[in-house]
């Protein structure tokens, strides 16, 4: 019996356990790319706040925008190790892990919405 | 082994349409990546007097363009890994890797333009 030997990336993953429902693992990977486009949306949006945004305070502005902008460098990690993590636990048969990811999200579009509220009312 | 392997159905390997949702999912991001390029293509040089920024913004419409087609050639290599006897025909997490790469790239990029545009 021939077996090929799997090429996939990271080898340290395929190596372990055997191979998932393919359904479950197209879920992660568009789990992925959902998390990609989040990323996408989170920097645009620091970009065009501080590019073309209304007069507001200065320094606030910058500093929702650079919140928003930090955490886009962020989430790609996350997505990644995410993505990794979910598709070890497919193929040992254990429980999908959890992640802080959308806890991050959250704190990072609350914090900066404040920022932007604070900028707006003080005024140039 | 998952009997998804052994199949041998007519039509979608997968009757939930799973490899054509995957299909458009990646098309939806490559669309994302592109227009939100386009965009920055449009503004970037403009705010920070810089020609040079329209270099980023072409490697961000290139990167999307890719994208694009990455989401054919995985579609075509998860269907024929479906109808197939061999899983590691299915595709890896090498283009993934290359999007965290790039996408963290992006966003380092974009927190030095806006610094740049408000200092």
């Amino acid at each position: 019996m021939t077996v090929t030997r799997d090429r996939r990336f990271p080898a340290s993953l395929y190596r372990q356990g055997q191979e998932p429902d393919v359904r479950f693992t197209l879920a992660n990977e568009r789990t992925f790319l959902a998390w990609i486009r989040t990323t996408l949306a989170i920097i645009a949006a620091g970009v065009a706040l501080e590019l073309l945004g209304p007069t507001m305070h200065p320094t606030l502005r910058i500093s929702a925008s650079l919140v928003l902008l930090l955490t886009g460098v962020m989430l790609p990690a996350f997505a990644w190790i995410g993505w990794t993590r979910t598709e070890r636990a497919l193929r040992l048969g254990q429980p999908l892990p959890s992640s802080p990811i959308g806890l991050i999200l959250g704190l990072a579009v609350i914090v900066s919405g404040a920022l932007i509220v604070a900028a707006i009312l003080l005024g140039d | 082994m998952s009997r998804r392997f052994c199949s041998e159905t007519e039509g979608p390997a997968d009757p939930g349409l799973q490899p054509e949702r995957t299909e458009l999912s990646w098309r939806r991001t490559a669309l994302a990546l592109t227009l939100g390029s386009l965009v920055a293509l449009r503004l970037v040089p403009d705010a920070l007097q810089d020609a040079r920024w329209i270099f980023a913004g072409v490697l961000g419409v290139i990167a999307g363009v890719m994208m694009w087609f990455i989401a054919r050639t995985r579609y075509s290599r998860i269907t024929q890994a479906m109808r197939g006897s061999d899983p590691s025909e299915m595709p890896g997490g090498a283009e993934l890797a290359l999007i965290c790469a790039g996408m963290t790239a992006i966003g380092i990029g974009s927190t030095i333009v806006v610094l740049s545009a408000a200092g």
